[in-house]
């Protein structure tokens, strides 16, 4: 791999100084990883597992003890690698007195932006977040999805080739976070790269090229996802109107096939996820989050 | 892809568009409406009018004409150094709390461009505020110099004193109104909340609560204000037959240093409110100590917001 890595994380530590006393609690021991460019990556692991505080590291906010984090090849401590990155913390919180407009335009003009270039970037941004309804609203009244949306917009607001998410679907309905997969799905096509981070793993599943798996601070499993989750020896399928006859015409053929068995049968459930979305389809989310506010 | 500019130390474009967002915010925190209980006391003011001329002796009137200026210089001295604590404290230590800092630190924004910005903001709300209360401290003066002189003339006039006298008289009077003087106590007042908006951004870079930035920028405030008495009494001691010890000598040395010494802010204003002519290389020395307070405290925040981690 000649190209630069989008993310390169080498041999990441961070200790924290716990209390005053001075006892060190090591949150992130020895992480290494690399991000190609236009891969997803997804790093999933429990509360607390040292998650947060890579990719804080990985922005600069924070210091490693020893280690070193890259964007595209220029180091995290050093401003310009910031140029290429968008952010989206974990529980974001923006300024209450701006408008949803004006605070993505704030982010646009931290970068460099102005103009009517900026103006277009602003609206165009706001309707790929599903915000444009609440464009002039202030951010006081506004749900836990739509300032993740938010969230979103300033992250990509200066067209930046990595997207940096730290639990982007966290505290968001199930309409809501299908639709932040969608739009990852979506900027992935594009060619840009994300980084995220989740505890909730059929998420990471869906939209993920690699994961990586972190506990207590330490990266226990990595790789692309197809082979982390495939059973190589198994085989699922799933039949529609299928009566009796034939479900025992199969049973038959399987039993006298060498080696071959059956390990399941069932009716082929919905998940509840799935039910939900169905159930709740007819109701566009920012009509519902305008609800939820008034 | 990026079409961004490259990010340089101290880019001045930036600086302005994070003191904008700061004055919006200050703005829309609704500040300036502690603007109106100001405007009715420099009003009501002229309502305290001494009925006190008796003659020719224009003492009385002075003082009543001061008396006028030092309530309102004092009001803009009060409301600027604590609306310059209050203000950045509220918004430096908020925002870390809020981690609205994260994302702007998480886009190509130096720390230093992010204080500056955050200085400027404040220092620019406290300059309209100075402003507009400038303005009505000169409107009212003016008013009130005006009936006193119309009072006086026609008094002395009664008196039957040549016209050569009531005109110096009048010219006495009008010396002690609205003058440039006044202006520059004005300044002194505006550079010495500047300062504490300094004073307040250092402390508020290694605080984390508002309350504390409060307390010890207010703290300061009042050493920087008292200093200068502590530390004469200190060394001139001498007259007394006592020479300071070399502790007193550290101890002042160091105080100095720490803190600013607004002793020469003070004198500048309290010479404008008498109406004395203030010297122009005063004033001058009064803006460089001021640049220089300035330029100590931000490098201060600098070296401590540099490395934070959040
Ligand atoms: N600023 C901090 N000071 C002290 N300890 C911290 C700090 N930030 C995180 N930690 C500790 O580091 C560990 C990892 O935290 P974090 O990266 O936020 O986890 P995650 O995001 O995976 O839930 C936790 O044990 C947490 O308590
Ligand atoms: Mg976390």
């Amino acid at each position: 791999m000649s190209e630069v890595p989008a993310v390169e994380v080498k041999d990441l530590v961070k200790d924290f100084r716990g209390s005053f006393r001075g006892r060190k609690v090591r949150a992130v021991r020895k992480v290494s990883l690399q991000i190609a460019p236009g891969e997803v990556y997804g790093l999933i692991g429990p509360n607390g597992s040292g998650k947060s505080t890579t990719m804080k590291a990985l922005l600069g906010l924070l210091a490693p003890t020893s280690g070193a984090c890259a964007i595209f090849g220029r180091n995290s401590l050093k401003v310009d690698s910031r140029r290429d990155v968008g952010f989206l913390p974990e529980n974001p919180y923006f300024y209450k007195h701006l408008t949803a407009a004006e605070t993505v335009r704030f982010f646009g003009k931290l970068c460099g932006m102005r103009g009517r270039k900026l103006r277009e970037r602003v609206s165009e941004l706001l309707k790929l977040v599903g915000l444009e309804e609440a464009r002039d609203r202030r951010l006081k009244g506004f749900s836990k999805g739509m300032l993740q949306r938010i969230g979103l917009a300033q992250a990509l607001v200066q067209e930046p080739r990595l997207l940096v998410l730290d639990e982007p679907t966290a505290g968001v309905d199930p309409a809501g976070s299908r639709e932040i997969r969608d739009l990852i799905l979506e900027l992935k096509k594009r060619g840009i790269t994300v980084f995220l981070c989740s505890h909730l793993l059929e998420q990471v599943q869906e939209v993920c090229d690699r994961v990586g798996i972190i506990n207590q601070g330490v990266m226990v499993k990595e790789g692309v996802l197809e082979e982390l989750i495939s059973l190589e020896n198994r085989t699922e399928l799933v039949l529609e109107n299928a009566g009796p006859d034939l479900r025992d015409q199969i049973r038959l053929l399987v039993e006298v096939t060498d080696g071959a068995r059956m390990v399941s049968e069932g009716k082929a459930r919905t998940t509840l996820e799935r039910l939900f979305l169905e159930e709740t389809r007819d109701r566009p989310a920012n009509q519902k989050n305008l609800q939820d506010d008034e | 892809m990026s079409k961004s500019t490259a990010p340089s130390f101290l880019s001045p474009r930036r600086i302005l568009v994070i003191a904008q967002s700061t004055v919006t915010h200050l703005i829309r925190m609704k500040v300036f409406y502690f603007l109106a209980p100001i405007a009715v006391l420099f009003v009501g003011l002229q309502f305290f009018d001494g009925l006190w001329y008796a003659g020719p002796d224009t003492t009385l009137v002075e003082q009543e004409l001061r008396m006028h200026k030092n309530i309102c210089l004092g009001t803009m001295m009060l409301f600027g150094c604590l609306f310059a604590v209050v203000s950045t404290a509220l918004l430096i230590p908020g925002d870390v709390e809020d981690r609205t800092l994260y994302t702007i630190l998480c886009k190509p924004v130096p720390r230093m461009d992010y204080l500056l910005g955050k200085l400027l903001g404040v220092v620019f709300v406290i300059l309209v505020a100075m402003a507009v209360m400038d303005l009505l401290m000169v409107a009212t003066l003016h008013l009130r110099v005006e009936a006193k002189l119309a009072e006086i003339t026609e008094l002395l006039i009664d008196r039957g004193l040549p016209e050569r006298e009531i005109e110096s008289v009048r010219a006495e009077v009008a010396a002690h109104g609205s003058t440039l003087n006044l202006q520059y106590g004005v300044l002194a007042h505006f550079l010495k909340a500047a300062v504490i908006v300094a004073v307040a951004l250092l402390i508020s870079t290694f605080s984390t609560s508002t309350l504390f930035t409060i307390a010890v920028s207010v703290m300061v405030w009042i050493i920087g204000e008292f200093q200068w008495i502590v530390r004469d009494g200190l060394f001139n001691d001498a007259e007394y037959g006592e020479l300071p010890t070399t502790a007193d000598r550290i101890v002042g040395t160091i105080v100095s240093v720490v803190f600013p010494d607004f002793r020469l802010f003070g004198a500048i204003a309290d010479g404008a409110s008498r109406a004395q002519t203030v010297i122009p290389s005063d004033v001058g020395q009064l803006c460089g100590l001021a640049g220089m307070y300035l330029g100590i405290y931000v490098v201060l925040s600098w070296f401590v917001f540099r490395d934070k981690e959040f």
